[in-house]
């Protein structure tokens, strides 16, 4: 099973990274870095509520 | 750490692990899925452990201390209270709250289609985007506080946010100091790591209700086997999210309304194995071996499960005749459990010491056998019963 083939949003994404991207113009820095602490910190709230609905 | 206690972990992970690759260990291991039980034994009402974390850690680590167990749940009663008030979910009985303090805590599945918390037009948008529709529909109508889009919000609603979010955090991280603990003053395995459910169970136990999902069958059939679809992927990626990163202890699978007599073999084919064989089977491609915790008599879908590849789950048998499924599919997998909890309630330990014995033999001759109760242990066994079942097996269960 692919994981990425949920149609819009992606298991463990809650806002994508390039929804965010989209809003910051040119960015005066690492692009790597800004985008992989978005995804690590967005999952946590997916993992909140996906939480809430399989184990709560 | 203590030398001792570290010498005795590695003993139990190296016994506990040869049993679930069906292997043979140097004796049986035992590893009891002890809930309520274990607050019972520490002294603790059920309010206590399911309202306060700390106290259910506690108690696990009692029982890990007094009784010579193999492996344990770092809190198997899981759901804390603290955090489900917090988020306001309202499909809760709570103990000490809207429960009497020593119930055991329970789900309230929607009685009918007006306090579904999935309406059963809405299976389009759950398909279309799983996790919006949850944040913007279902926590909504699960939650007192949580409001929807479009509502005025509300000072309840936003910190309802953010103290369930910090709460799940601080139990999360609290399983982390639990299991080092169990490691290092109980010399104790941690059984499970990561959590998976079955498509299927979660439209049934969450969004529609069971009564509701079995009409579902008959007038959108499509839509059930979409929406399975659909939820698979955040499925199996949740299950990966708290998994062992070693790979040696498998992750746990609570199975609910797939056993007879909730669904038809037919259903079961069509409806609820398609997409969890799926996720198994990616699981098991990545490393990972769940243990799939039968919950019910699943012994009429035993040639569905014989499907899956050798050694990819620990079948955890609760009411199936376990002697029938070790001839099914015994040679595939790791059996665990069998012993009925009745008995464990009602009995006395010398019926208990029997009932092992019997396990034992019919089971656990080749390895590949775990020691445990068939449901999960609530308030009612006799402590003499879970040192009966623990003794014996130490002393009859060695290769």
């Amino acid at each position: 099973m692919d994981e990425q083939q949920a149609p819009m949003r992606p298991p463990g994404c809650c806002v994508p990274w390039d929804e965010r991207r989209a809003e910051c113009g040119e960015l005066q820095g690492d692009e790597e870095v800004a985008q992989r602490v978005w995804e690590d910190v967005d999952q946590l709230g997916w993992l909140y509520i996906w939480s809430c609905l399989i184990a709560f | 750490m203590s030398n001792g206690n570290e010498a005795l972990y590695q003993q139990r992970l190296a016994r506990y692990t040869a049993a679930m690759r069906n292997e043979k260990p140097d004796r049986v291991p035992v590893r009891p899925f002890a809930a309520e039980f274990a607050g019972k034994y520490a002294g603790f009402t059920n309010q206590q452990i399911t309202h306060d974390f700390s106290k259910a850690f506690e108690a696990v680590l009692k029982c890990c201390a007094d009784f010579d167990w193999d492996a344990a749940v770092g809190n198997m009663v899981y759901v804390w209270t603290g955090l489900t008030e917090a988020a306001g979910l309202k499909y809760y009985l709570t103990p000490g709250i809207n429960a009497p303090a020593n119930a055991c805590f329970q789900y309230l599945e929607p009685p009918d289609e007006a306090g579904a918390h999935m309406k059963e037009d809405e299976y389009d948008a759950l398909i279309a985007d799983p996790t919006a529709f949850l944040a913007n529909v279902w926590m909504p109508r699960v939650s007192r506080d949580v409001c929807a889009p479009g509502e005025p919000t509300t000072f309840r609603n936003n910190m309802s946010w953010l103290k369930g979010g910090l709460a799940m955090l601080a139990y999360f991280q609290g399983f982390g100091v639990q299991h080092e603990r169990m490691r290092r003053e109980c010399g104790t395995v941690p059984a499970i790591m990561g959590c998976l459910k079955a498509p299927f169970d979660i439209i049934a136990d969450k969004l529609r209700g069971y009564g509701l999902l079995c009409m579902d069958l008959y007038r959108r059939p499509e839509k059930v086997e979409a929406a399975c679809e659909a939820l698979a992927p955040h499925m199996m990626h949740y299950a990966l999210a708290g998994a062992d990163p070693d790979k040696r202890i498998p992750i746990s699978l609570w199975l609910h309304r797939g056993s007879v007599p909730f669904l038809s073999p037919a259903q079961f084919e069509r409806f609820y194995w398609p997409t969890l064989k799926a996720i198994l089977l990616e699981l098991h491609r990545r490393g990972h071996q769940v243990l799939f915790y039968a919950e019910g008599d699943w012994n009429p879908n035993l040639k569905y499960i014989a499907e899956l590849p050798d050694r990819c789950i620990v079948y955890h048998v609760d009411r199936g005749d376990p002697f029938e499924v070790h001839r099914a599919v015994g040679h595939k997998f790791c059996l665990s459990g069998g012993l009925p909890n009745e008995l464990l309630a009602l009995g006395e330990p010398d019926e208990v010491k029997a009932y092992c014995k019997k396990l034992i033999d019919g089971l656990a001759r080749d390895g590949g056998y775990i020691m445990d109760a068939g449901a999960i242990m609530q308030d009612d066994p006799r402590v003499e019963n879970i040192r009966a079942m623990t003794e014996f097996t130490r002393e009859y269960g060695t290769y």
